[in-house]
């Protein structure tokens, strides 16, 4: 049995977004791009406990963006993935999430996948959909909002913890599955420096688009950003000067209280 | 080889990891250790697990044996988190280097081993409480013995004593001799004849632990001595040359901290109406920190490459710890007047930075030995 996880590289959290000159999108001069840390993260680290545990030999990652998305996969490949593939845009090329799970079917078709793995949703445009479209594309099935991932019952299957608004669900699902993770069970390994020097000599492949593009049998559909603007600067924060906790405590009471009239 | 200033991927990785670990591990302690003067063994070990620790011990003894500009990359990113713990992460590199440059191949199999197998701590003695500038007159006594020695004498400020399990010690042979008595041994903590004073309380760095080691007879094996007698003054100076450039590193961290610091409060904090930043008068005082955080961290790169291409660097690396740990003096000293009044209480990051740095002129080679042995090197030029 082997696993794909597929990871996207989001510009880091504390990142200074701008508008890009098209108007359309973020601008990527400049930003620090990481893998689409905690989600992705815990999405390699459940992929790689469960190769841990004996449940699977081969752990992969593969990731559609630009070539500087080449750290976040290598970031996977410090923290225990087997090899990766980087399905190479070039300038300008933007997908939504459907053409996205498209062109990563696309990809993740000609190789074994008895697992697909996916973080919840991207740190960046948080749409959260790439992981059921991927399920579509691939014809199999997806499970989303999973918290856990275990091996038991009958071979060819898979255990599954699920969080909905009603209550947590224990699912027996058969393989080839697209699973979206919600939260991994333990927290994300940090890759140590002799994990990182030793990624440099694992397999990653550079596959430019075009190559996956006439794979497809016909173009991803997809929808194109118009317009894109940062929020409005936050106003209205009000700063109250005390010299004790009390007095804090008294204005901060008074003010909820009297103007804003929460209490 | 073209000069080129882009790192490669893997030291943006490496760097990335060391950013995170400072972040995530260090950060959060920095200001308590600070006050307490408490060692976090916790962060040391974890920096070990992760293999921040003995990065110039090389592969074939376990270690990761990175190139010094690495090295460097690696010392800034965890610097700017506190500089009390770097240098105590450092000082393995420091002890164990003498083992990496003077041990015979056995005695690095056996020395430099169990720091890679399992998080241990090793101590680099050379300064003595009558004088650290003049190493060559140093007073530790060896005295040989059948096939051992027995040393005595004392060993101060020596970082991470307390904790350490091992002590590279340079003692002479012979008083007489001055720089050719000169012999470097490795000291098992645990060897009769070794004892500890009590740790020092210091003005900054105060993560990191500084102690007096006392040596009264101990008795150490022949199969421990570091290259022939007379060679440890060479050794310990060989030593230094490697990481000095470091020690520049870990100037431009604490600097780099000091900057970020001033420089958001500057937009943040208005006077007469605008942001402090916009008074002329601060935005020099940036505009100068700038040029002096940007020359200190190329002069480390210049070292560490010179140091990596097998080139002769004792100019250069002098010059860079120099320059660095002076720019990273008065870069904080201008953080301090840009937070004014609050740059002066502890509850600000500032002030801590100011004491850490001070440190960086004074250890490694004190910054006036450095400009004598920067202006002899550049002298041999013209003789
Ligand atoms: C926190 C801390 C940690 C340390 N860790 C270690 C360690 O792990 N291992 C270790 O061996 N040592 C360590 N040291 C010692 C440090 O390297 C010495 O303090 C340093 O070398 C200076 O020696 P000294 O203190 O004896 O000063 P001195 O040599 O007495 O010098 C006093 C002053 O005179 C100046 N001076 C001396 N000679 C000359 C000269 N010829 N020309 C001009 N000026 C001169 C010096 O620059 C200095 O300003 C540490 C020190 C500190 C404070």
């Amino acid at each position: 049995m082997e696993a794909v996880v597929c990871i996207k590289p989001v510009p880091e959290a504390d990142s200074r977004l701008r508008v890009a000159p098209s108007g359309a999108t973020y601008d990527p001069e400049g930003l620090r791009y990481t893998l689409n840390s905690t989600y992705d993260e815990a999405a390699v680290e459940e992929a790689l406990r469960l190769r841990e545990a004996g449940a699977i030999e081969k752990v992969h990652v593969v990731s559609l963006g630009p070539a500087r998305a080449e750290e976040g996969v290598r970031y996977a490949l410090a923290m225990g993935a087997d090899d990766g593939l980087l399905l190479e845009t070039g300038p300008g090329d933007a997908f939504d999430p459907g053409a996205t799970a498209n062109l990563l079917a696309g990809a993740i078709q000609t190789g074994p996948h008895d697992l697909v793995l996916v973080g919840r949703r991207a740190g960046d445009d948080e749409t959260g959909m790439v992981g059921s479209a991927l399920g579509e594309h691939l014809g199999i099935p997806s499970f989303a909002f999973v918290t856990g991932i275990s091996v038991e019952g009958p071979s060819g299957s898979l255990r599954l913890r699920r969080f909905t608004e009603a209550g947590e669900e224990v699912l027996s699902v058969s393989l080839p599955v697209v699973v979206s993770l919600l939260k991994g069970a333990q927290d994300p390994r940090t890759p140590t420096l002799p994990n990182i020097l030793k990624a440099r000599r694992k397999p990653l492949v550079h596959q430019p688009l075009s190559e996956v593009l006439a794979r497809l049998p016909a173009p991803p559909v997809r929808s194109l950003p118009v317009r894109f603007d940062l929020p409005a600067p936050r106003t209205g924060a009000r700063l109250v000067e005390y010299q004790n906790p009390s007095e804090a405590a008294e204005k901060l009471v008074r003010l909820l209280r009297e103007e804003a009239k929460v209490l | 080889m073209p000069i080129s200033f882009d790192l490669t991927p893997e030291q943006r990785e490496l760097q990335g990891l060391a950013s995170k670990f400072a972040r995530e591990e260090m950060t959060p302690r920095a200001a308590e250790c600070d006050r307490t003067g408490r060692f976090p063994e916790e962060v040391y070990r974890r920096a070990w697990e992760l293999g921040l620790m003995n990065l110039n011990v090389p592969a074939e003894y376990g270690g990761s044996g990175l190139p010094l500009l690495d090295q460097c990359l690696i010392t800034e990113e965890l610097a700017s988190a506190c500089g009390g713990m770097t240098t105590s992460i450092l000082a393995n590199c420091l002890a164990l280097q003498p083992i990496n440059l003077g041990g015979s191949p056995e005695q690095r199999e056996r020395f430099l081993k169990p720091f890679c197998s399992e998080y241990r701590l090793a101590s680099f003695a050379l300064t003595e409480p009558g004088g650290g500038s003049d190493a060559g007159a140093l007073k530790t006594r060896a005295i040989r013995e059948g096939d051992s020695y027995l040393l005595t004498g004392q060993k101060c400020f020596i970082t991470n004593a307390p904790q350490a399990s091992l002590y590279t010690v340079f003692a002479t042979v012979d008083p007489e001799k001055k720089h050719a008595g000169i012999t470097a041994f490795v000291v098992p903590r645990e060897t009769p004849g070794v004892s500890l004073g009590r740790e020092e309380d210091k003005l900054g760095q105060r993560a990191s632990s500084t102690a007096t080691v006392t040596l009264e007879r101990a008795r150490v094996p022949l199969q421990n001595r570091l290259g022939g007698e007379g060679e440890g003054f060479k050794l310990a100076m060989a030593t230094l040359d490697s990481t000095r450039t470091p020690i520049g590193a870990l100037a431009v961290g604490i600097a780099r901290a000091a900057l970020e610091h001033a420089s958001r409060y500057a937009l943040q904090r208005s006077s007469f109406g605008v942001p402090i930043a916009q008074h002329q008068a601060i935005a020099t005082k940036l505009g100068t920190m700038v040029q002096e955080l940007e020359a200190s961290r190329l002069l480390t790169w210049l070292s560490a490459w010179m140091v990596d291409q097998g080139k002769r660097a004792t100019l250069e690396s002098s010059v860079a710890k120099c320059y660095a740990s002076d720019s990273a003096m008065h870069i904080c000293d201008e953080a301090i007047q840009i937070f004014g009044g609050y740059g002066y209480m502890r509850d600000y990051p500032v002030e801590k930075l100011l004491r850490d740095a001070k440190l960086c002129q004074i250890y490694e080679g004190a910054n006036e030995i450095q400009r004598l042995v920067i202006a002899r090197e550049y002298l041999r030029r013209f003789s």
